[in-house]
Formats: structure tokens, sequence, C-alpha cells
């Protein structure tokens, strides 16, 4: 279970991207974070594997406090928590199974990842991972030859190669077409349905919200404006998150 | 009365004084310009430009360019062979009638008479040498060794060669020797000497300019990930560190490679070794801070994902820096090596080794044929270098 109270962050200049937001996550929850570009959506999700440090509040997992917790033991949580993004972030030039295997450098001592050889176990799990989300076939391509989604499955196979408790997506489709985001999305919605991964995902999208979240939480202005099922989003209730000029989008 | 869109428009009568052309008219602009004119006066005046002078003088610069047009690349092999015969000048008393004589090769070279006064008449005579060689008559003074030339010939088609002349007056009495020296061309060419030693140079030039880069590579690769803003920002200490190394790259750089190697020549000598110590301490400087702008401009998006996997620090440099920074190192590399081997040919010529200390020696000695050879040398060098080096690294990024 994650838990967050009263988390805050003020960047440096003053701009409030966070603001006292308390939240609760539940193992198992796929929860969808909606909201304008610049609501904090990002900054939050980076508040909990702590990218980003937080000014203040606390963030729990599983009752041990993130927020406090040394650089040393921050790495024995950040891998519990796996991360995609809306730009991949996948090293480039770098072969697929080199980019899935980076998500066992938490597990690995730096001596061995300096000559780059992974645990057996690890290359075993890094071409199952690359089945699921169907690319095996692409393991020694260089990561900059595959398509914009098969990118992003490449990242989703890495934060798996993790084998965490809690997935973070920052905007995960927003750089693909629409066809390739419901790709993309299954993969996440299969993960938590199989795995029992809670799934933090944030989307400029409220039709991709009510398609596959649980739950819904809409940050505006850094500030928690609505926290419920994604059914219960009305017209009202979208103008209060997105404005009064917003129209809603379909993405087929 | 102005309406309030009016008075949002702007102003063109401010334009026009604010805009293009306003630079004339403003008294600080005039200001500006007369202090650039006396800047220029004074550095015109300073600096002894004198135009006409370059005009007039260019003809100076012929056997510059007649060495560069003809550089003493390839010689013929040529045999030689020589003799010398007595011939004595002295006074009255001892004029003899007799001939000396002396074989050279098969042949024979003959002094007409052996003993002459000053002013005398003497017929020197070769016959049964080589047809159409290159002679040269000299005459040499037995005790002390001193040599003037007579005459510089070629052998007859029949193989002889005959002159008669007065020794002029000037010579004073003794025992000299007529000395004829005869070569022939064998119709084989091969590299010239200043060839030969050219290439060596530059073959060391190119050497020194590698081990020089590949000295400063090691020093300077470690050190730009500290001089990497995007490594080392989030603490104090990292900015520390971060502008040490800067600084300690700009110090390196700026100092240049032609005063290092004096310093270096008087540490370990003249010569390559002092070439190779000034370049690489220059190159450090050079390299650190292209190595650490390029650790600057990559892509941020790995790094962040390799550090949310729960990586430390040196297993985000391995992952997320490294293989983004790696064929831009080595197109730096590759860059500054070619640099470098320029660089090496011009502190050669204050002392470090390499085809520049030839050059200037060769200069020095007013052998511009040679000079010539050592420059085309430099010049094929240098484009060969650029060519491979830009084909690189066009390959690399």
């Amino acid at each position: 279970m994650l838990r967050i109270e009263h988390l805050t962050k003020v960047f440096p200049g003053g701009v409030v991207a966070v603001d006292d937001v308390s939240l609760t996550v539940p193992d198992g929850e796929f929860l969808v974070i909606i909201g304008l570009s610049g609501s904090g959506k990002s900054t939050l999700l980076r508040c909990i594997n702590r990218l980003v440090e937080p000014t203040s509040g606390r963030i729990f997992l599983n009752d041990v406090e993130i927020t406090r917790l040394s650089l040393a033991q921050l790495r024995q949580v950040r891998k519990r928590m796996g991360m995609i993004f809306q730009q991949f972030n996948l090293v480039k030039r770098s072969s697929v199974l080199t980019n899935v295997l980076s998500g066992r450098l938490g597990t690995v001592s730096p001596w061995q990842s300096a000559v780059g050889r992974f645990p057996l176990p690890d290359y075993h799990r890094a071409f199952a991972n690359l089945e699921r989300v169907g690319i095996p076939e692409k393991a020694y391509q260089r990561a900059d030859t595959l398509s914009g989604g098969q990118q992003q499955r490449v990242a989703i196979a890495r934060a798996l190669m993790q084998e965490p408790q809690l997935m973070l997506a920052d905007e995960p489709v927003a750089s693909l077409d629409p066809a390739t985001s419901h790709s993309v999305m299954k993969y996440l919605e299969e993960i938590n349905q199989q795995d029992g991964i809670t799934v933090l995902c944030n989307l400029h999208f409220l039709s991709l919200a009510r398609r596959y979240a649980t739950r819904v939480v809409a940050l505006k202005q850094g500030a928690i404006v609505y926290d419920g099922p994604p059914r219960q989003i009305d017209q009202v209730r979208f103008r209060e998150i997105y404005g009064e000029e917003a129209v809603e989008v379909e993405i087929a | 009365m102005a309406t309030i869109e009016e008075a949002r428009r702007p102003d063109p009568a401010a334009f026009r004084k604010a805009g293009p052309g306003a630079i004339v008219a403003s008294w600080r602009s005039l200001l500006f310009l007369a202090i650039a004119i006396a800047a220029y006066a004074y550095g015109w005046q300073i600096t002894q430009i004198d135009f006409p002078a370059l005009v007039l003088n260019l003809p100076k610069a012929q056997r510059i360019v007649v060495g560069l047009l003809q550089p003493d690349v390839i010689a013929e092999e040529t045999e030689s062979i020589s003799a010398s015969a007595p011939l004595r000048i002295g006074d009255a008393a001892s004029v003899a009638t007799g001939a000396s004589s002396s074989s050279i090769g098969a042949g024979t070279l003959t002094v007409t008479p052996g003993a002459i006064r000053a002013g005398d008449e003497v017929t020197l005579t070769l016959s049964g040498v080589r047809p159409d060689s290159d002679l040269r008559l000299s005459l040499v003074d037995t005790t002390t060794g001193n040599s003037r030339p007579i005459r510089n010939d070629k052998t007859g088609s029949s193989g002889s060669f005959n002159l008669t002349f007065s020794m002029p007056s000037s010579v004073s009495g003794g025992a000299y020797t007529v000395r004829a020296d005869l070569s022939w061309g064998l119709g084989r060419w091969r590299p010239s000497e200043a060839f030969i030693l050219s290439l060596q140079k530059t073959i060391e030039t190119i050497f020194l300019a590698l081990m020089a880069t590949t000295f400063a590579m090691i020093v300077s690769i470690p050190l730009s990930f500290l001089g990497a803003r995007n490594l080392m920002q989030g603490n104090r200490v990292g900015w520390a560190v971060y502008y040490a190394t800067r600084t300690f790259f700009n110090v390196l750089r700026s100092i240049e490679a032609l005063i290092l190697v004096i310093i270096m020549a008087v540490v370990v000598g003249l010569g390559p070794f002092a070439g190779v110590m000034a370049i690489v301490i220059h190159s450090i400087g050079a390299m650190g801070k292209l190595y650490s702008e390029s650790i600057e401009s990559i892509d941020a998006g790995p790094i962040e994902a390799i550090t949310a996997t729960g990586a430390d620090r040196f297993q985000v440099i391995l992952f997320a820096v490294v293989p983004q920074v790696v064929p831009q190192f080595l197109s730096f590399t590759m860059y500054r090596w070619d640099i470098n081997v320029r660089l090496s040919t011009v502190i050669g010529l204050v002392g470090g080794g390499g085809i520049g200390f030839l050059l200037i020696q060769y200069i020095n000695l007013l052998q511009w044929n040679q000079a010539g050879a050592a420059l085309w040398l430099i010049g094929i060098t240098v484009m060969a270098m650029d060519y491979a080096s830009a084909i690189i690294r066009a390959r690399l990024v």
C-alpha cells in the first residue's frame, strides 16, 4: 500500500507544483492521474521514487517512510518501483537486451555491472519479459531502430525486470498514436490484473482513463480536485478539471 | 481624444528614433566611432603595417617558391671517381717541362708542365675516361688542404677533356695538386636523402601526436565526468568539483603549446618527448572541455530511467551516460589527433622534434629545395589526416 501525506513540492523560483496532496493507494489498484499539462502530475509521480525531492510531506510504501530514507536505503525501495516515461528513456545506442537487463542493476554489484555481465537467470528473465511484451525477436537490435510503441514495450519489459510492486507510468502513451496507445495501455492493464502490480499512471486523455482506470485522481494546479471512480466524471466535473472552455476529445 | 485602440498602437516616431539608422545620429555612437578610429590608427602604426613594401619585396619570396616548386624529392643514383696529379708552383728555377700524371679509372689525368710559375700557362688533359660525365676540376693546396675550383664541365663524347689556362698570378707558390672529380648518373632514380629524412620525421610527427593524444585522453576522460554540470549538480561539493575541474581545463587550454614545449625542453631536453609532453598538457584542457560538454549535451531521460531502477551513481554513469558519449568521445579524439599532428609540426620549429625540427634546420641552412620537400610532406600528411578523421568521424556519430 502506498500512502501520501500532505505532499508539497515547491521548485526553486517559487512554482508550487504539488500542493498538499494526500492519497492512499491500496495494492492492486489501477490509479490514473489526470489533469492539464503543468498540473503537477509528473512531479507527484517523481516524488514517489524521489527523482524529485519533495519539499514537505511524507510518503509511505508498506509503512516504510520513503521520504526519510538515506540514498542507499532509497535504492532498495526504488528496486520495487518500476517506472516508464513519455519519451521511453531507453539508452538509444544500446541493444534492446541491454536496456531490458539494466532493470536488474539494483540487484547486481557495481563490479559485476562494470564488466557488463549479469547473472544467467537475469538473461532468462529478460527474454521472458520481452516475450511478454511481444518483441523477443528484437533483443539484439539497437533500441533506436524500434518504433515508438515497441520502445515503450521495451521500457515496460525493463520495469518488469525489477519485479516491481508498484508501476509508475508518466504519460506512457502521450508520444504514441491512438492504436499503439491502446496496445501499451493493455500491457499495463495486464500486469495490473495478472501480476497484481499497483499502477499509477498519468494520462492526458479522460477517455483512456475511463477505459483502464479503477480509480481516477484529478489534479489542478497541484491540488486534488477529484478522487473517485472514472464513471462519475460528468460534464460538470470535467470542466472543473480542465477549465470552462475545454471540450472532451475521444481517443479511439 | 485618442481611443484605447489608438493608445495601444506603437508610436512610429518613437520606433524611428530607436530603429535602424539611429546609430548614426546618437552622440554616443560618434564617440564610439572616434575611439575605434584612434585604436585602429595606433594599431596600424604599432604593427608597422607597410603594404607597399609587401608588394615591392614580393620577388624576395622567389627562392622559397622555387624550392616549393622543385622539392628535393628524387635523386639519380650516381657513381664517381677522382684523381689528383701534383703541380708545383714556384720561381723560374724550378720550372720543369715534364708532365705529371695520375690514373683515373681506366684513364689518365695529365698536368703539363708539372711545375710552373704563377702566371704561366698550364694544360690539364683527361683521356680514356667515361664520356659525358660531370667533371669538376679544382686546385688543392697540399699543405693547407684548401681547395679552389678551376672549372666545372663535362667530358667530351670521346671520353677526353682538354683545358689550357694561365695560372693567376695571385696564386702563391707551393706544392699543389690538381684534383679531378668525375661523376655520372646511372639512370636509376631513388628517393632523395632529404625526402627519406622528411618522411621519417613525418612519421615521427604522426606518432608524436598519437602518443600525446592518447596520454591526454587517458587523463581527460575521467576528469571530464567531474567537469560535467549535469552529473555534478545537486550539492555544494559537486559544484566545487565541477568548477575546479573546469578551471583546471581552462588554465591548461589557455597555455600555448609553443610555450609549454620550451618549458618541457628545459625539463626533458630538446626532442620529441618535450613535444609530446607539451601537447599532452595543452590537449588535456582542450579535450577535457569538449568531453565535458558532450556529457552535458546527452539526453537526461535515460539517466532518470536508470536511476529509477535503483542503480547507484556509478551504474547510472556506466549504463546511461557512457553509451551516449562513446561515439562523440571517439570522434573528438580523432579530431584532436588531427589537430595535434598540425600542432606538432609547429612545435617542432621550437625544438619539439618531428618534421618541424627538420624544416627549420633546412630553412636556416637556406636549403630551399629540401625545405620544399618537407613542406610538401607536411601538407599532404595534414590533408590526409583531415580527410581520414572526417570519414571516421562521420561513421561514428
